[in-house]
C-alpha cells in the first residue's frame, strides 16, 4: 500500500473539472485509490459523487492511498492533477 | 397588471416575450409488483440507457466546446464521471436487485446522491443539478420519451422554469429565445454561466412567485436589474425590446463623425475563433496563449504553436490578431516548469518577469513560432507582453525578438517581425508610458490588473470588491495618461480588460481616446452599436467631466446622467 499527502492547487479545489479530470485519472489504473481529506474517513476516488462530496478546496490536504501493481504511478499521476492549476485565465 | 418580481440578474441584457414553460423531469407512476418484473430484462435496459445517455453527452459536449467554448462544455465530462459512479449505479443496481423496473431503480439510486450532494452544501449543492440533469436523461432515454426540442421554440420566447440543467440551457438558441428566468438558482450555476456565454437575457432565482405567472403571458426579462416584468407596460417593452435589437456588423465602425474604432474580441482558446467571427470582431486583441501550455506534462514545442499561431491569423485574414506571450504567474505553476509558491503571487514573478528570467527558453520558442506565423499567414500580428513594469523589461523583451529573429535569419526560415507592445497593467508602466511608447508600436490596457494594482485591492477578494471597479478616478485618470503617452508617441493604444465590454462605458472610453476595443465574443454587437451612435466631441466632454469627478459615484453619476 502506497500513501501521499498532497496539497490542492486549483483555485476551484477538487470540485468541477480539476474533480472530473482526477476521477478520470484514477480510472487509468488498476490500482484501488482512496482519498481523505484531514481526520476523514477515506472515501472511494473512483467516484465523482465521492469526490465532490469531500469539498476540498484550494489549499486543502488530502491523503491519496493506493493498493496495486501500479499503485506508485497513479499517485504519480494522481498528484500531478492536483497541483495543475486549472486552465482557466482571466487575468487582463 | 403590471408587476415586477425580483431575482438575480446574471446578463446586461433585457428580452420581452411570450412564456412558455418548461419541465424537463419525466413523471414516474407507481412501480409494478416485484413479481411481474422481469429483472434481467430491466438490467439490460439499464445498460443500454447508460450506454445511451453516454453517447447524448459526448455528442452535447461537442456541440457545446464549438457553439459556447470548452470552458463551458467541461461540465459534461462531470456528467460522464457521474454516470460512472460506482456509488450511483451500485444503487441503482440495489435498487434493481430488489425488483424495482429500471425507471424506478434510477429515480431511487440518484435520490440519495442527490441528497448526499444537497447536504454538503454551497457549490457541492450545485452539483445536484448535473445528478438530476443525468437521471432526467435517464429517464427520457428509458421512457423512449422524445426531448422537449428547446433549441426549436417559437421565436419570441420567454422560458421559465423551476431550473435549467446545463444540457438545458446548451440547447438555448439566442436568436430565438428572448429571455429565461428560473425559480431557482444563482449567479454562478451553470444555467447563468451558459446565458453570459451565449448572450441571452436571464433572470435566476426569482422564487415561488414566478410559478403564478401562466404561459402566454408577456413579460420583460431584464438581467441587467434582475427583474422579471409580467403584464409590461409600453414603455418597459420598447426599452426591452430595443435593448435585444442590435443586429451583427461585420464591418468596421466609426464614430458618427467619423473616427475609426476597431472593436475585436479577447479568445482563450482556438475554439472560440469563430464564435469572434460571427459576432463581428475586427480581429483579435487580445489572443491567451496560456491554454498551450497548462494541462500537460511538457511543453508544447515550436511546431505545434507555429500551427496555432496561423490558425488564429487566418480567422482574420483582413484584421489584426494581437498574441500575447505566456502569462503564468506565481499562483499557477505548470508542472514542466520551477513553481514557486510566494506570499503574494500578484507582485511575484509573472508574465514578463518569468519570461525574461526562469523561463527565457519558453518564451524563445514562443517568439520563433509567433514570427514564422506572420510571415506564413495572412493577416497582421501583433505580440504584446505582459506585466512590463520597467523599461529595461521592455528593452529586454525587443532584444530577444530581436535575436530570435537572427537565429531564424541564419537558418534559412522565412519570419517577418510583428507590431510589438506591453500590456498596461502595472501602475509603473502608466508612469513610464512615454518612455515605453517611444519604442513600442502599441499599447494594451489590461483594466482588471491595473484596477487591482492602483487601487491596491486583490481581485479574489470580495471584502474589497468596491474598491475593485474601473470607475475609481485613479484608474480613469492612468488610463487617460497612457493614453496620451501613446498618442504622444505614435504608438496606438487598446483596452482589452473587462471595462472595454461593457456597453454603458463604450462612449467614457471613445472619449478617453482609446483607438481598439477588445472583448468577450458576445458583447461586441452591443459595443459596436453604441460606437456608431457616439459623437466625439461629446464622448471627449463625458471623459473631461469623468476625469475631474474626485469619486467614483461622481464618475457613475456622470456616467448615468449623459444617458
Amino acid at each position: 500500500m502506497s500513501e501521499r499527502t498532497v496539497t490542492i492547487v486549483p483555485e476551484d479545489g477538487l470540485h468541477a473539472r480539476p474533480a472530473s479530470v482526477f476521477v478520470e485519472t484514477v480510472n487509468e489504473f488498476e490500482a484501488t485509490v482512496e482519498i481523505a481529506v484531514d481526520g476523514e474517513d477515506p472515501v472511494a476516488a473512483n467516484s465523482m459523487l465521492a469526490v465532490t462530496s469531500l469539498g476540498a478546496g484550494h489549499g486543502d490536504t488530502v491523503r491519496l492511498i493506493a493498493e496495486g501493481d501500479d499503485a506508485e504511478a497513479a499517485l504519480d499521476a494522481l498528484e500531478d492533477v492536483l497541483t495543475t492549476p486549472e486552465s482557466e485565465f482571466d487575468d487582463e | 397588471m403590471t408587476h415586477t418580481l425580483d431575482g438575480i440578474g446574471v446578463t446586461p441584457l433585457s428580452g420581452v416575450g411570450n412564456v412558455v414553460w418548461y419541465d424537463g423531469e419525466v413523471e414516474l407512476g407507481d412501480p409494478p409488483a416485484p413479481d411481474t418484473v422481469d429483472a434481467d430484462a430491466e438490467r439490460d435496459r439499464f445498460e443500454q440507457a447508460l450506454g445511451r445517455a453516454r453517447e447524448e453527452i459526448e455528442a452535447e459536449r461537442e456541440h457545446t466546446a464549438e457553439a459556447v467554448g470548452e470552458e463551458e462544455a467541461a461540465v459534461f465530462d462531470a456528467h460522464l464521471q457521474f454516470l460512472d459512479d460506482p456509488q450511483i449505479t451500485g444503487a441503482v443496481e440495489d435498487a434493481l436487485d430488489s425488483g424495482l423496473p429500471a425507471d424506478h431503480a434510477v429515480d431511487e439510486g440518484f435520490a440519495d446522491a442527490i441528497e448526499q450532494l444537497e447536504a454538503a452544501g454551497g457549490r457541492m449543492a450545485e452539483r445536484a443539478d448535473d445528478l438530476r440533469d443525468i437521471r432526467d436523461r435517464l429517464l427520457r432515454i428509458l421512457a423512449d420519451a422524445d426531448r422537449v426540442d428547446l433549441s426549436a421554440l417559437p421565436e419570441g420566447t420567454v422560458l421559465l422554469a423551476e431550473r435549467l440543467t446545463p444540457s438545458d440551457t446548451a440547447q438555448l438558441n439566442p436568436d430565438r429565445v428572448a429571455g429565461f428566468a428560473t425559480v431557482v438558482g444563482g449567479r454562478t450555476a451553470h444555467a447563468a454561466i451558459f446565458a453570459r456565454s451565449i448572450g441571452i437575457p436571464a433572470v435566476v432565482g426569482v422564487g415561488e412567485a414566478l410559478l403564478d405567472v401562466a404561459a402566454d403571458t408577456e413579460v420583460v426579462v431584464d438581467g441587467e436589474a434582475g427583474t422579471v416584468v409580467v403584464d409590461p407596460d409600453e414603455e418597459t417593452r420598447e426599452r426591452a425590446a430595443e435593448s435585444r435589437d442590435v443586429s451583427v456588423r461585420h464591418d468596421r465602425v466609426e464614430t458618427a463623425d467619423g473616427r475609426d474604432i476597431e472593436v475585436a474580441a479577447n479568445v482563450g482558446t482556438p475554439a472560440e475563433l469563430s464564435a469572434a467571427a460571427d459576432n463581428g470582431a475586427d480581429g483579435i486583441g487580445l489572443f491567451r496563449t496560456e491554454f498551450l501550455f497548462l494541462d500537460r506534462r511538457s511543453p508544447p514545442d515550436e511546431a505545434e504553436q507555429l500551427e496555432t499561431y496561423v490558425e488564429a491569423l487566418e480567422a482574420f485574414p483582413d484584421g489584426r490578431v494581437v498574441v500575447r506571450t505566456l502569462d503564468i504567474g506565481g499562483d499557477k505553476p505548470i508542472p514542466y516548469i520551477d513553481a514557486e509558491e510566494p506570499e503574494n503571487p500578484f507582485l511575484g514573478v509573472r508574465g514578463i518577469r518569468r519570461s525574461l528570467g526562469l523561463d527565457e527558453e519558453l518564451f524563445r520558442t514562443q517568439l520563433r513560432a509567433l514570427l514564422r506565423a506572420n510571415a506564413e499567414a495572412e493577416g497582421d500580428l501583433s505580440v504584446m507582453f505582459p506585466m512590463v513594469a520597467t523599461v529595461e523589461e521592455a528593452e529586454a523583451a525587443l532584444d530577444v525578438v530581436e535575436e530570435v529573429a537572427s537565429e531564424l535569419d541564419e537558418a534559412g526560415e522565412a519570419f517577418e517581425r510583428p507590431e510589438l507592445g506591453v500590456m498596461i497593467e502595472t501602475p509603473s508602466a502608466v508612469f513610464v508610458g512615454d518612455e515605453l511608447a517611444a519604442r513600442l508600436d502599441f499599447f494594451s490596457i489590461g483594466t482588471n490588473d491595473l484596477t487591482q494594482y492602483v487601487m491596491a485591492a486583490s481581485r479574489q477578494n470580495e471584502a474589497v470588491d468596491h474598491l475593485h471597479d474601473p470607475r475609481h478616478p485613479a484608474v480613469l485618470r492612468a488610463i487617460h495618461r497612457a493614453v496620451e503617452a501613446a498618442h504622444d508617441n505614435d504608438a496606438w493604444i487598446g483596452m482589452c480588460g473587462e471595462m472595454a465590454g461593457d456597453p454603458a462605458l463604450t462612449e467614457l472610453l471613445v472619449g478617453l481616446g482609446l483607438d481598439e476595443l477588445s472583448m468577450s465574443a458576445v458583447t461586441i454587437p452591443d459595443v459596436k452599436a453604441n460606437v456608431a451612435e457616439t459623437r466625439t466631441d461629446a464622448a471627449s466632454a463625458l471623459a473631461d467631466d469623468a476625469l475631474a469627478a474626485s469619486t467614483k459615484s461622481e464618475v457613475v453619476a456622470t456616467i448615468t446622467h449623459n444617458t
